[in-house]
């Protein structure tokens, strides 16, 4: 277990969105307030480590043949449970995630680390490779967030910075979620290839 | 997982392997389903609360004295009023009867309707001589900036809110139609037909219900 090195692979040389390119689909539909990046984050971060935690628990009983189905059941249980509790004690984002937070059960990320990690790895390292990821993750989104909340609409966490008439309303829309992630993912590599050749 | 896949691996046929991989497969299923009934018996209490307050507030928006009037419980729909809402062009979805001092003062009739991105749900207030008191959208997909103007019932060019314009409508101003007798916000037509179809549904099953 080493935490320094999970947390850094995490945010940074193996970030689940920038660098391992998974669960993009979710990242670019709910990034438009620091609300939603906050509410989606923090869900998939829960998810995360409670299935990877589940999953490296059993993964000795688990037969190969039938794992991925076992996967999925076990991170579908999680994902209700987390839908339902949303609905219930925090209905404002439950309403503003709306159908992405059942997706969660299809967010490559979690199903992802399930199969190359924590069906390899032991619970601690699993739990906090779920933490670690689920980190990467929402940092990921709480930096989209900000671009586009600040510059598509004006405003951070609902408050207006800009007004109203300068706002380039187009990073709000699904095209600003894809030029703003296509230029987290250039910086993304460009330091990372950087940082290698300083090597 | 095995570093040699084999161009036809043979399928494993033995019988204790098989159930093996389905009893495997039930108890976890069984499991997750044991979880899933605990948080639902714990979560649905208060979804069930916080959906009811929700079309409340919404029924509220439609009617013309909000604080003086209550709210019965969904009426059982008959087909003579579905009838009504999909031949105008709507998809009944509830009907409550709105109560001023425990009098019939009318309905709050809940539509689903087309718009240009999907579906839009609709609550729409009819008093008891059938003319519409109120329109308010409940749930909708328009597109954020263009659609999403009627949904917020922004002014029409002729300066009236989009969907303040439908208040004081009855069936006796015949079918509402944009461009005749609605007037739709440029550029977002295709939104105000659909919240327009809603209030006609809306109108026939006020009609069929008498």
């Amino acid at each position: 277990m080493n935490f320094g090195k999970q947390l850094k692979e995490g945010l940074l040389t193996q970030n689940p969105v920038l660098v391992q390119m998974l669960g993009l689909c979710s990242t670019m539909a709910i990034t438009t307030s620091i609300a939603n990046g906050v509410g989606m984050g923090v869900s998939v971060l829960i998810i995360l480590t409670a299935s990877n935690v589940v999953i490296s628990a059993i993964r000795k009983v688990v037969p190969d043949k039938i794992r991925i189905a076992m996967f999925i059941v076990v991170i579908a249980g999680f994902v209700t449970c987390v839908d339902l509790l949303l609905q219930a004690f925090v209905p404002a984002i439950a309403a503003s995630l709306g159908v992405f937070i059942p997706l969660i059960v299809v967010n490559c990320i979690i199903l992802g680390r399930a199969e190359a990690f924590s069906y390899k790895n032991g619970i601690g390292a699993s739990f906090l490779d779920g933490i670690c990821q689920g980190l990467g993750y929402t940092a990921v989104l709480l930096v989209m967030c900000f671009i586009r909340e600040l510059l598509g609409a004006g405003t951070l966490a609902g408050f207006r910075i800009i007004p109203e008439q300068f706002p380039i309303g187009v990073l709000t829309l699904p095209v600003g979620g894809f030029l703003v992630l296509g230029f987290l993912i250039a910086a993304m590599q460009w330091a990372l290839s950087k940082s290698k050749e300083d090597k | 997982m095995s570093s040699e896949v084999k161009a036809k691996e043979k399928v494993n046929m033995d019988p204790q392997y098989l159930i093996k991989l389905t009893v495997t497969l039930l108890i976890t299923c069984v499991v997750v389903a044991a979880a899933l009934g605990g948080v639902n018996a714990v979560t649905a209490e208060t979804i069930e609360e916080i959906n009811w307050e929700n079309t409340v507030n919404a029924m509220k928006a439609v009617v013309a004295d909000p604080d003086a009037t209550a709210f019965s419980d969904a009426l059982e729909l008959t087909d003579a009023m579905t009838a009504a809402a999909s031949a105008s062009g709507g998809t009944l979805d509830s009907v409550y009867e709105a109560q001023v001092d425990g009098q019939n003062a009318g309905y709050a009739i809940k539509v689903v309707t087309s718009g240009s991105q999907g579906k839009i749900e609709m609550m729409v207030g009819v008093d008891g001589e059938g003319v519409v008191t109120g329109v308010s959208i409940v749930k909708n997909a328009e597109t954020a900036g263009i659609g999403s103007k009627v949904m917020e019932n922004q002014n029409t060019a002729s300066g009236v809110g989009v969907l303040s314009q439908f208040e004081g409508k009855s069936a006796a101003d015949g079918t509402l139609t944009v461009g005749s007798n609605v007037d739709a916000i440029s550029g977002a037509t295709v939104s105000t037909r659909g919240v327009t179809n809603g209030v006609n549904a809306a109108l026939a099953v006020a009609g069929a219900m008498g």
